[in-house]
């Protein structure tokens, strides 16, 4: 057992169980309740808990206090979703309790709640055999970070502040349901204003780049934290799986055309990049000899207001380095449980050594090096035009 | 804000005892927003339910059928193997919610008191089935309520609020339509 691991999941799951055991959502009465109209408790507290979560973390990220964007978020797949939310929505209806309720039923002795954990478990333990027959549906348009600002085009506030006006209209049908006898329907609470006030200015202050210590201080903290940079192999991964709206910009000095430029690669001199013209869906990845160069570039962008920027790791020599000919893991006496690690060094080695194929390169000690998997002999292979925003995240569990 | 008459919940049942009253939705709802972004935060993840019965079904049929998720790798996706459930957020956190829902019920002295409703045979049936098919739902669309919909809806992800609509809208039609027909029949 991790402590750190239940140190944040157990009293974040505690005041979780405990929120919805108050607000009535481990009785299936209740839900049962919001799909014949009767009660609107779970879409108060879905709504409710939606708006302030979502303020809260789109105010502390524009403070720069948090990075927002790497919090772990679910996938989007339409088929998938739009399939599993029809069969669990029927689920949903006849239990009149989800996964989380009904373990708060269950915890709380209700008979319902015990039944519906067991239903659960059957019904999840059954996608495993059931998963022949929809694999091919289930795994087709796998968007990774899809968000509706990006799949829309339309600003991050005006989404904020859309999903705030939504809720308070859910609030002011709720009250009409008179269910709510503390005020007229039509009268927002004062919560509902200065939810709407936050959203509001939000969104006006939104996309209007400052220079403030703060913000300077945020950039900081992501080339401390390392999100600025791309690994060499990760790089060379996004060029052969033609990532979209990947643009990778060479700030060498001194490049002629005999220089060897990373595949794809546009070559801009430093005191150039200020002024390019970025995409809001573009990822720009900066290298130079070293590395320092294309840092600098990197804070230069990124100071712009420039969101995905990233710089290649420690540039140009460590492509050659670790893509164009990457060397085997070392053979060294291991003790224990290292022998695992060897292994996984291995693992990538391989793929290191099938990457360096495909760029046409030379992996070191390898009886295969001279031969070229796939002849890439241009400097110039194109890459796919920009398609709607792939923002890079890590994937929610649940 | 929050009166009395606001904090009573309003079922057929009018003479429910003081019990089962519970309190106001709004503002257990902007409660568990604060839960939602502590976990943001301090987690670097939302909360979720579903995810703890994909990582403990996965490593039951791992056990007593080893190889066979890892003979259908696309479904690792949504039933893991090999995960250590003693080093899991989402188990841990479930755990928690299964705590702290105890905790409440004995608090508010609800513990263990079934609604009426819920003690047939024929409801039992039914909370079954519709267990078993949330099941499959929520591991089809990648989470559930709470994984999906409220932690995904919060950061704005499409998915989430496609789930949202489908889900909550499949339930009500579900409901008119077994309203419908039970008072045809009776």
């Amino acid at each position: 057992m991790s402590f750190a691991t239940a140190a944040t999941a157990l009293p974040i799951g505690i005041a979780f169980g405990f929120v919805l055991e108050r607000a009535g959502l481990g009785d299936s009465r209740v839900i049962a309740g919001q799909f014949t109209g009767r009660n609107f408790a779970v879409v108060r507290v879905m709504f409710g808990a939606i708006v302030t979560a979502m303020l809260g973390v789109m105010w502390l990220g524009a403070a720069g206090w948090i990075n927002a964007d790497a919090i772990a978020m679910p996938p989007t797949n339409i088929a998938a979703q739009t399939i599993g939310a029809i069969i669990f929505g029927g689920g949903f209806a006849l239990a009149s309790l989800c996964p989380g309720t009904a373990c708060v039923a269950a915890a709380s002795g209700k008979r319902a709640g015990v039944v519906a954990v067991v239903g659960l478990l059957l019904g999840t333990a059954s996608t495993a055999f059931l998963w022949p027959v929809v694999d091919g549906v289930m795994n087709a348009g796998l968007h990774e970070g899809a968000r509706l600002p990006e799949d829309f085009g339309v600003p991050t506030g005006a989404v904020v502040f859309t999903v705030t006006a939504l809720a308070i209209v859910a609030m002011a049908v709720a009250r009409r349901s008179k269910f709510d006898h503390t005020r007229a329907w039509y009268q927002p609470a004062t919560l509902e204003w200065v939810a709407l006030s936050l959203a509001a200015s939000f969104w006006l202050t939104e996309a209007k780049p400052q220079q403030s210590p703060s913000r300077l201080a945020a950039i900081a903290s992501e080339i401390t934290n390392e999100a600025d940079h791309v690994d060499p192999l990760e790089l060379a991964e996004w060029i052969k799986n033609s990532k979209p709206g990947l643009r990778i910009i060479d700030v060498r000095d001194n490049v002629d055309s005999n220089t060897y430029v990373i595949p794809g690669a546009r070559v801009l001199p430093l005191d150039s990049v200020p002024f390019m013209e970025v995409a809001s869906n573009e990822l720009v990845v900066l290298y130079s000899e070293g590395g320092a160069h294309a840092a600098q570039g990197w804070v230069l962008l990124r100071a712009r207001g420039l969101k995905n920027v990233r710089v290649l790791k420690d540039g140009m020599a460590a492509w050659e380095d670790e893509v164009m000919s990457p060397a085997p893991p070392a053979r060294s006496a291991s003790t224990g449980t290292s022998a695992e690690i060897a292994d996984s060094a291995t693992v990538r080695f391989k793929h290191a050594r099938a990457l360096a194929l495909w760029f046409g390169g030379h992996p070191r000690g390898s009886d295969e090096s001279t031969q070229l998997a796939v002849p890439v002999s241009s400097t110039s292979r194109p890459i796919s035009p920009p398609k709607p925003a792939t923002r890079v995240r890590r994937r929610n569990t649940c | 804000m929050v009166s009395a008459t606001d904090a009573t919940m309003h079922t057929d049942d009018n003479n429910a005892p003081a019990a089962l009253r519970y309190a106001n939705a709004s503002a257990m709802g902007v409660a568990l927003g604060f839960v939602l972004l502590a976990s943001f935060v301090f987690a670097g993840r939302g909360i979720g339910a579903s995810g703890a019965f994909a990582h403990v079904t996965g490593s039951v049929i791992d056990a007593v059928r080893p190889g066979f998720l890892a003979s259908r790798p696309t479904l690792a996706d949504r039933l893991p193997a090999g995960v250590n459930l003693w080093d899991d957020w989402i188990v841990w956190q479930v755990l928690g919610v299964c705590v702290g829902a105890a905790l409440s019920a004995k608090l508010a002295g609800r513990w263990g008191r079934s609604p009426s409703a819920e003690k047939n045979n024929s409801q039992t049936g039914t909370s079954l089935a519709g267990g078993v098919l949330m099941g499959v739902g929520a591991r089809f669309a990648y989470g559930c309520t709470s994984g999906l919909a409220l932690s995904g809806g919060a950061l704005l992800a499409t998915g989430a609020w496609l789930f949202i609509f489908v889900a909550f809208g499949t339930a009500t039609l579900v409901a008119f339509i077994a309203r419908t027909t039970t008072r045809a029949t009776s």
